[in-house]
């Protein structure tokens, strides 16, 4: 199959389950889709507040110097369910974060994809695991 | 304290008595469990997550019905699909779904009667026909979400990101949070949905609905028991903000409800909305509600609405740009 058959059959079945769902906001509102960004950071605090996370990082510069970055994450409740606690993202935890910018130019952006300095994934998310909640 | 202040007080003790639930009588002779005063036991903790859409896919046209082998093929593409592996960046589905597979809590299978869609009438799966003036306030709505960007104030912003409700009645199933918890009492029954941590509270009986001046975020719902089925009708919806309507219908519609526990683990929950300023005619959605093993968590939406500072930030900083 070629790629963009598999793109059009991922773009069709994506539309399906985003017409019932979105995340609590209006993601273009918030963040500029021609800004995606990829940060490797040190944890520095995390926020369990709703409607959604917020993870603290500082990010060191090529001089030497570091910023603090906000990445905003999913609701706590989920994360809780899916296991991302206290314990599993301890302060000084090295992240990587790729997501896309806040559109008013503060160091703020989604966090689409986290993983570990590694590569291992923070979360795996619900496709795993939760088989019997739907039936 | 006016009397209907004091009538909310004693129901939310009578609740808080029996939070934890009341324990369940023993099982009835048509095996449904009662509780100790002789009402169908709905109480627990439910889930209505599920991958199956609310509206058959142009794919499944003529095929209500999945076999086992078209079931797992299809969870299998809706779950890929989520797999941000497989998604091209800075395409417009990766912006709508802006947070990988991780963040969200869609569950991985599609009703167990293998249905193509959760509407069950009408028979082709789809929603009727908008009215002329139903397909204009769509329109409406559509300009006002593109023009969030440009949001002057929070009042530009709907009902979900100004954390007053999670969306209008019926709930369906969305991309996380889709957790229930029900707690009975004699004469109501209670609803506690975790986003956005409103309580729904259903008086049970014959009382008449709220006067039609009376608009609420949540309607106004009475219920009934037909047999083992909680039958809730819900009226008295409000249009006061942008979102605070189903789908685009009025704040006429009415929504009845009925919640039937086919097993330990599940009840059948089926709702008919029906509104002819908007649909031209009614139409019924089937999908079940799951047991889950553990407790809803609080979703207080307002403590930390960083996002609606942010959207209102991003505006200004688009302004200064002009």
């Amino acid at each position: 199959m070629k790629l963009t058959h598999i793109a059009a059959i991922a773009a069709l079945a994506l539309g399906t389950i985003a017409s019932a769902a979105r995340a609590h906001h209006s993601f273009s509102a918030e963040f500029d889709v021609n800004k995606p960004i990829k940060l490797q950071g040190t944890v520095k605090r995390v926020q369990w507040i709703n409607p959604h996370t917020w993870i603290w990082i500082d990010v060191k510069k090529p001089d030497g110097t570091t910023e603090e970055w906000g990445i905003e994450a999913g609701t706590p409740n989920t994360l809780f369910r899916l296991g991302l606690t206290r314990e599993a993202l301890p302060v000084g935890t090295e992240i990587v974060v790729s997501g896309y910018e806040a559109r008013d130019g503060a160091k703020r952006a989604n966090g689409r994809d986290m993983t570990f300095t590694d590569g291992r994934k923070l979360l795996m998310g619900s496709s795993i695991g939760n088989d019997a909640q739907s039936k | 304290m006016r009397p209907a202040a004091l009538a909310t007080c004693f129901v939310v003790l009578a609740l808080a008595a029996v939070h934890g639930q009341a324990p369940a009588a023993k099982t009835g002779a048509t095996g449904v469990s009662k509780t100790p005063w002789g009402d169908p036991d709905l109480q627990g903790t439910w889930s209505n997550q599920t991958l199956t859409p609310l509206e058959r896919p142009a794919q499944f046209k003529d095929k209500p019905v999945l076999t086992e082998a078209e079931a797992a093929a299809y969870e299998k593409q809706l779950v890929d699909a989520g797999n941000v592996d497989n998604r091209t960046p800075g395409t417009v589905q990766d912006v709508n779904l802006a947070y990988n597979q991780v963040w969200w809590d869609r569950g991985n299978r599609i009703v167990a009667d293998r249905r193509t869609s959760l509407i069950v009438d009408p028979p082709d799966g789809r929603i009727p026909p908008l009215t002329p003036a139903a397909q204009k306030r769509r329109e409406e709505d559509r300009k006002a979400s593109d023009n969030e960007k440009f949001a002057a104030s929070w009042l530009d912003f709907d009902v979900y990101s100004r954390c007053i409700i999670r969306s209008a009645l019926p709930r369906l199933s969305t991309g996380y949070n889709n957790n229930y918890e029900i707690v009975q009492s004699p004469g109501y029954v209670a609803i506690v949905q975790e986003q956005m941590h409103e309580t729904r509270i259903i008086p049970l009986g014959t009382q008449p609905h709220l006067t039609s001046t009376v608009r609420q975020w949540l309607g106004d719902s009475r219920g009934h028991w037909e047999g083992n089925t909680l039958v809730v009708e819900t009226t008295n919806f409000t249009d006061e903000a942008r979102g605070s309507t189903f789908q685009y219908a009025t704040r006429n519609m009415k929504l009845v409800e009925r919640f039937t526990r086919t097993s330990d683990r599940t009840i059948d929950y089926q709702f008919t909305v029906s509104d002819p300023d908007t649909w031209t005619r009614p139409w019924t959605v089937k999908m079940p509600w799951n047991r889950i093993d553990g407790l809803i968590y609080e979703y207080a939406c307002h403590e930390g609405n960083l996002g609606l500072e942010h959207m209102l930030s991003a505006a200004r900083a688009a302004d200064s740009k002009k």
